[in-house]
Order: structure tokens, then C-alpha cells, then sequence
């Protein structure tokens, strides 16, 4: 049996960048500012993540057969990572999606 | 206190990220309504997933480290996380919005060039009349266009 959370922590940010090329077109994802705000992000789950998930105080239990195995680091499943990204991305789509009239495109970063 | 511990790290995110609105300019608490329009579909997805993930066993929550109080099935810490989570990447995205402007910013506030400041050499005892009109002499006019537009 394929390990669920596995499939659909890799789905889900396709399934992000898909909504984005095919319905909101935004372009966030062409600018430096995305990016840079998701590599922030990232590195400040680490140890939010880190924390939930460290083996001798757990507030997130996962169920070993639907996950890779793969922890880093510590004891994060690298599942959350794509957990993550589809969630900062849809955000930060949306976010620009409603962008009042008259503000940057944001693309000066 | 180990009941708060799920509550606390969210807590923390929310602090650390608290200053980036008043101090780096960003503009996320300030546009209620453009958040809360962006927040809803977020956690109407997010939670879905959630709560089909603890439907099929993927995960589940430690009942010591939170707080116990849940709201269509899952912690409320969990509905927290996807309004957290969201917010700290919100104030972040915003303040690199404002990142060239705040540089601007800075380089006017920031330390005197170097050429202006190799101008006017330490006042010393003067005897030369000359050399005192020289040292009094205004910079060039440079200074006064680096000071436009304050």
C-alpha cells in the first residue's frame, strides 16, 4: 500500500501551481519576492515543525506506514515540507489574487 | 502547561512576526477584509485535508499537549496553525514588498559618504585667516542635493 500522505503532499503543491497557471494567473510565481518568502517561511517551519514533531514530547503523531520515513531534520517528515509549501503558495496566491487596484505587481523585488 | 504547549508555539510564531507590521511597514493587519477573503478558502481547504488525513490515520494529536477543546473535529490549535502559518508568510511577503523602499530609507538615514565627510578636516587653532575661510567654506553643493526630497 502507497504511503498516502506521501502522494498527497507532493499533489498538493502541484495541484497549487496548476490553480495558479491555470485559473488565477497571477504570475506571482515568476518573482523573486515568492520565492524568497517561501524560502523564509521554510526555514522558520524548521523549528516550528521541529518542535510538534520532536520524539520525546510529540503533538503530532504520524502513522509510519503512510509516510516515506524520510525525517530532517530531527524527526520532520519531509512530507510537511509539501504540506507547507501548498500552504504558504495558495496563500500568498490569493493574497495577490486580491490586490487592490493601484498596488504594485510586486515584481520590484 | 504542557495542555498549552501547541497554543504557545503558535503564540510564538504570531510574536516573532508581530513587529514586521509596525516597525518594516508591512500592510497584512491592516487590510482586515483583503485577509480574511484570503484566510477563508485557505483554511476551508487546508482543514479539509486535515481532517480526511485524521479520517484515514496519515496523523493525529497528542491529547496531552493540547488543549483538548476541538471544533468540527479537529484541536482548534489545528484551525489556528492554517491562520498562523499563513499570517507569518503574509508579513514576510509584505515587507519584501516594501524591501526597496526601506533601503531608500535607510541610505538617506544612513552614515554621512565618505566623500562628504573627508571635507571638513577637524577645526584646529587658526592663524591663517585664509585657511579659516577655507575650512569654513560650505561643501559642495552635492551635500545640499543629498538632503532633497526629506
Amino acid at each position: 500500500m502507497a504511503a498516502e500522505y506521501t502522494i498527497a503532499a507532493v499533489a498538493a503543491p502541484v495541484a497549487v501551481v496548476a490553480l495558479e497557471l491555470l485559473v488565477l494567473r497571477t504570475g506571482l510565481l515568476r518573482t523573486a519576492r515568492y520565492w524568497i518568502t517561501v524560502a523564509i517561511s521554510l526555514a522558520f517551519m524548521v523549528p516550528v515543525d521541529g518542535w510538534l514533531t520532536r520524539p520525546d514530547a510529540t503533538v503530532v503523531h504520524y502513522a509510519e506506514e503512510q509516510i516515506s520515513g524520510v525525517r530532517a531534520p530531527w524527526h520532520i517528515p519531509v512530507e510537511d515540507y509539501g504540506f507547507g509549501l501548498a500552504l504558504i503558495t495558495l496563500t500568498l496566491l490569493l493574497w495577490q489574487r486580491l490586490r487592490p487596484a493601484g498596488e504594485g505587481g510586486g515584481r520590484d523585488a | 502547561m504542557d495542555a498549552l504547549r501547541y497554543l504557545l508555539i503558535l503564540a510564538a510564531c504570531v510574536a516573532v512576526t508581530l513587529p514586521l507590521e509596525p516597525v518594516l511597514g508591512a500592510r497584512v493587519y491592516r487590510q482586515p477584509r483583503r485577509l480574511l477573503a484570503t484566510l477563508l478558502p485557505v483554511v476551508a481547504v487546508f482543514v479539509l485535508w486535515d481532517l480526511v488525513a485524521v479520517a484515514r490515520g496519515h496523523w493525529w494529536f497528542s491529547p496531552r499537549y493540547t488543549t483538548g477543546v476541538t471544533v468540527a473535529g479537529l484541536p482548534w490549535e489545528e484551525w489556528l496553525f492554517f491562520v498562523v502559518v499563513p499570517l507569518c508568510a503574509l508579513l514576510t511577503f509584505e515587507v519584501l514588498g516594501r524591501a526597496p523602499r526601506l533601503l531608500r530609507r535607510a541610505e538617506r538615514a544612513g552614515p554621512p559618504r565618505r566623500d562628504l565627510a573627508d571635507e571638513a578636516p577637524p577645526a584646529r587653532v587658526v592663524e591663517d585667516p585664509t585657511a579659516a575661510a577655507r575650512a569654513a567654506a560650505p561643501a559642495r553643493p552635492e551635500t545640499a542635493v543629498s538632503r532633497r526630497g526629506r
